[in-house]
C-alpha cells in the first residue's frame, strides 16, 4: 500500500469515526491467548461469553455444529472452552460477533454473501493447510475468516463508490480488487490494512489481509497468506464467491503461492489430488450455507 | 448434523433415508471404487439411485444392500449395475451449466482468437462415450445458441463415440422425453425440437455439425486416427477401465488434441494418479484439464 493511501483511509476513518470498534470479548479473548497457559483464566472467559445471552447460546450452537465438532454435545460455554481450547472458541467468538458488527452496512455486498465467502475461505484454508502439512494450522481459520474484511470496510466508508465498484465487477465479470484499484485507487486489501491496524490484530491475520492477493512479495510474511489465497480462489470457483461470475481459467499448481508451500512441503502437495479437493468442497458448500442460515437467524430473532 | 436442517429439496428420497448411516456407508464405498462422491447436497441421489436397484433384487434396507455389495459372492456384478445406475441414470440436456459456461464465456473466445484458427474458422469436439447424445445435442444447441451470434463464420464439428449400438441409434433418433429437456426454456425447445406428442425430436440444425461413429475407446488402431480436437469430452467412462486402460486412454484424449486444447471428465472424476502430463485447470463451479502450447511456461497460462 502507497503511504499516501494508507493516509488518506486513515483521514477518511477518523472523520467519519464510523468504523466498528472491535468488541471487547474479542480483545479479552486476544489478551488470555496471548497470555502464558499458567495464567489461563478459564472462569474469566467462560464469563465474558456468558455475559451476551444470544452470543453465548449462538456460539454453543456452531460449537456443536458438524464444521466445529465432529463429537456432539457441548452443552455449555464452559464445556466449550474444555473440549474445544481457547483458539476454537475465539474462532466460534469472532465468526457469530463480527456478522452483528458490519450489520450497519445497508449498501455494497450482502451481509449472507460476504459471510458465506469468509466463513467458507476460514474453512478451506484450514482444510487445505492440514492437508499440506502447513504448521500454525490453527491460525488459519481467522486468517481466513477475517481475509476480506476491507470489503466491509469498504460498504461502510465509501457506500456509493463501492457500489459501483461491485456493479462494474459483475457485469464485466472481472475480479473485485482490478475494479477496485479503476474505481476507487486502492483495495480492499488496503482498507483492510487500516482496520487490522486499529484493531491490532495478530500479526499473520493482518499481513493475510493487506497481502492474500499478492502473498508471495518479500514482505508478504509466509505461508499463511499463500493458503489463504488460494482457499480464497477456491471458493470463488466453487460457489462460495462474491456473488457474480467471474469469466476466468486457473492454473492453480501454476500459481506462486501455490509454489511456495510446494517448495516447503514438496511430499504433501505431490500427494494432494487438486481436482478432487475441489469437487470435496461442494461439501463445504452445505455446511457454511448453514452456519450463515443459523448466524443470520439468530441476529434478526435477537433485533 | 440434523438432516432437515441441511437437505431441504430431497427430490424424493424421504428424511429417513438420508439421515439412516448405512448410505454414508454406501456413499465411501461407492467412492472407494469408483472415485464418484456425492456430497451432502447430493446424497438423494446416490438414495434414489440405490433405492431402484434395491427393489430390483429385493434388498429392503441400506444396511442390507451394503452387505449385497460387500460380502455376496454377486457383489462384482451388483456394483456394476448400481455404477450404471449412478452414470447414467439422470442424464439430461444442459446437464452441467458450470462447464457449458467455462466453454461458452471462457474457452470458445480463446480458441476463436488463436492465429492458427483463422484460415478455417473451425472448432472442433469429441465427445467420446457420447451415450445417448445428450451432451453432444448440447454443445450443438450452444454452438447455435451462443457461439455463432458472437463469433460469424465460425463452425462448429462434433465426432461423437459410443461402443453400445442400440445408444448410438438413440442418438441418431435424436427423439427425447421432456424429462431430458426439462432445463431448456419453452423458447429454447421450440427453436431446436420439434415436438411430437409428449416427445421431443431435435431439428437437422442441431443434427447437421454432429457425426455418430461406434469406437471402443480400447482399440488402439481406431484411436490413433482421432486426431485434431479442442476440445475432448468423457464424462464417467473411464471408471470401467483398470488403470492401465485408464492411462492409455486418456493419453490417446491427450494426443487427440491440438495444443492449447481442453479436456472435461465427469463432474467427480480426477485425472490424479493416472496421467499427469495434462494440466489441471479451475473454471468458475467446474475443472477442466489443459494440453499446453509446447515451450509455454505453466506460469504464463492465465
Amino acid at each position: 500500500m502507497k503511504p499516501e493511501t494508507s493516509k488518506m483511509l486513515q483521514r477518511k476513518v477518523s472523520e467519519l469515526g464510523s468504523l466498528p470498534v472491535m468488541p471487547s470479548i474479542l480483545q479479552s479473548l486476544g489478551t488470555c491467548l496471548s497470555a502464558s497457559p499458567d495464567d489461563l483464566d478459564i472462569a474469566r472467559i467462560v464469563e465474558l461469553i456468558s455475559y451476551d445471552k444470544s452470543l453465548a447460546a449462538q456460539c454453543l450452537r456452531v460449537a456443536n455444529s458438524a464444521i466445529f465438532s465432529r463429537q456432539s454435545g457441548v452443552e455449555s460455554v464452559r464445556q466449550a472452552v474444555i473440549a474445544l481450547g481457547i483458539q476454537r472458541v475465539r474462532d466460534i467468538v469472532y465468526s457469530c460477533s463480527l456478522p452483528q458488527l458490519f450489520a450497519g452496512a445497508q449498501r455494497g455486498m450482502a451481509q449472507s454473501t460476504f459471510w458465506r465467502h469468509a466463513l467458507g475461505t476460514a474453512l478451506v484454508s484450514q482444510h487445505l493447510a492440514e492437508l499440506l502439512m502447513v504448521a500454525d494450522v490453527e491460525k488459519l481459520y481467522l486468517a481466513g475468516l477475517l481475509h476480506d474484511i476491507g470489503i466491509l470496510v469498504n460498504s461502510l466508508l465509501y457506500p456509493e463508490e463501492f457500489q459501483r465498484v461491485l456493479e462494474q465487477a459483475q457485469s464485466s465479470e472481472a475480479p473485485l480488487c482490478e475494479v477496485e484499484q479503476q474505481v476507487l485507487g486502492f483495495t480492499h486489501c488496503d482498507s483492510g490494512r487500516v482496520l487490522a491496524d486499529i484493531w491490532k490484530l495478530p500479526p499473520d491475520v493482518t499481513a493475510t489481509i493487506e497481502f492474500h492477493h499478492h502473498p508471495a512479495g518479500d514482505r508478504a510474511g509466509g505461508e499463511i497468506p499463500c493458503v489463504v489465497y488460494l482457499a480464497d480462489l477456491l471458493c470463488r470457483l466453487r460457489g462460495l464467491g462474491y456473488g457474480y461470475y467471474e469469466a476466468r481459467e486457473f492454473d492453480l499448481a501454476a500459481e506462486v503461492p501455490w509454489r511456495v508451500l510446494q517448495k516447503k512441503h514438496p511430499d504433501a502437495a505431490a500427494g494432494l489430488d487438486l481436482a478432487r479437493f475441489t469437487i470435496e468442497l461442494d461439501q463445504y458448500g452445505v455446511e457454511v450455507q448453514t452456519m450463515v442460515d443459523s448466524i443470520f437467524s439468530n441476529s434478526s430473532a435477537s433485533h | 448434523m440434523s438432516t432437515n436442517s441441511v437437505i431441504t429439496r430431497n427430490h424424493g428420497a424421504t428424511d429417513k433415508d438420508l439421515a439412516d448411516p448405512a448410505l454414508v456407508k454406501l456413499r465411501d464405498l461407492v467412492y472407494r471404487i469408483s472415485g464418484i462422491f456425492h456430497a451432502e447436497n447430493k446424497f438423494y441421489l446416490l438414495a434414489l439411485r440405490s433405492r431402484r436397484r434395491m427393489k430390483e433384487i429385493g434388498s429392503n434396507s441400506f444396511a442390507d444392500y451394503f452387505d449385497q455389495l460387500t460380502t455376496r459372492a454377486t457383489r462384482d456384478v451388483e456394483m456394476r449395475s448400481l455404477l450404471n445406475e449412478i452414470t447414467i441414470g439422470e442424464t439430461y440436456f444442459f446437464r452441467s451449466q458450470p462447464t457449458i459456461d467455462a466453454v461458452s464465456k471462457i474457452i470458445f473466445p480463446k480458441i476463436v482468437a488463436q492465429p492458427g484458427k483463422q484460415a478455417l474458422k473451425k472448432v472442433r469436439v469429441w465427445s467420446a462415450g457420447c451415450s445417448t447424445g445428450e451432451e453432444s445435442y448440447t454443445l450443438s444447441i450452444l454452438f447455435l445458441e451462443q457461439i455463432a451470434p458472437r463469433f460469424k463464420d465460425w463452425k462448429i464439428e462434433i465426432v461423437a463415440t459410443d461402443l453400445n449400438d442400440g445408444s448410438l441409434a438413440k442418438c441418431r433418433e435424436g427423439l427425447y422425453a421432456e424429462y431430458s429437456v426439462r432445463n431448456l426454456s419453452p423458447q429454447m425447445r421450440e427453436r431446436y425440437f420439434q415436438q411430437q406428442g409428449n416427445l421431443f425430436r431435435v431439428k437437422d440444425a442441431v443434427r447437421a455439425p454432429i457425426k455418430f461413429d461406434r469406437l471402443n475407446l480400447q482399440d488402439q488402431a481406431k484411436m490413433l486416427f482421432m486426431k485434431g480436437f479442442d476440445l475432448v469430452f468423457c464424462a464417467n467412462v473411464l471408471i470401467y477401465f483398470d488403470s492401465v486402460a485408464k492411462k492409455r486412454t486418456v493419453e490417446h484424449f491427450y494426443n487427440g488434441l491440438v495444443p492449447g486444447g481442453h479436456f472435461f471428465l465427469g463432474e467427480c472424476e480426477t485425472l490424479f494418479g493416472i496421467y499427469d502430463q495434462f494440466r489441471l485447470v479451475h473454471f468458475p463451479g467446474s475443472t477442466g484439464y489443459y494440453k499446453p502450447v509446447p515451450g509455454e511456461d505453466a506460469g504464463g497460462k492465465k
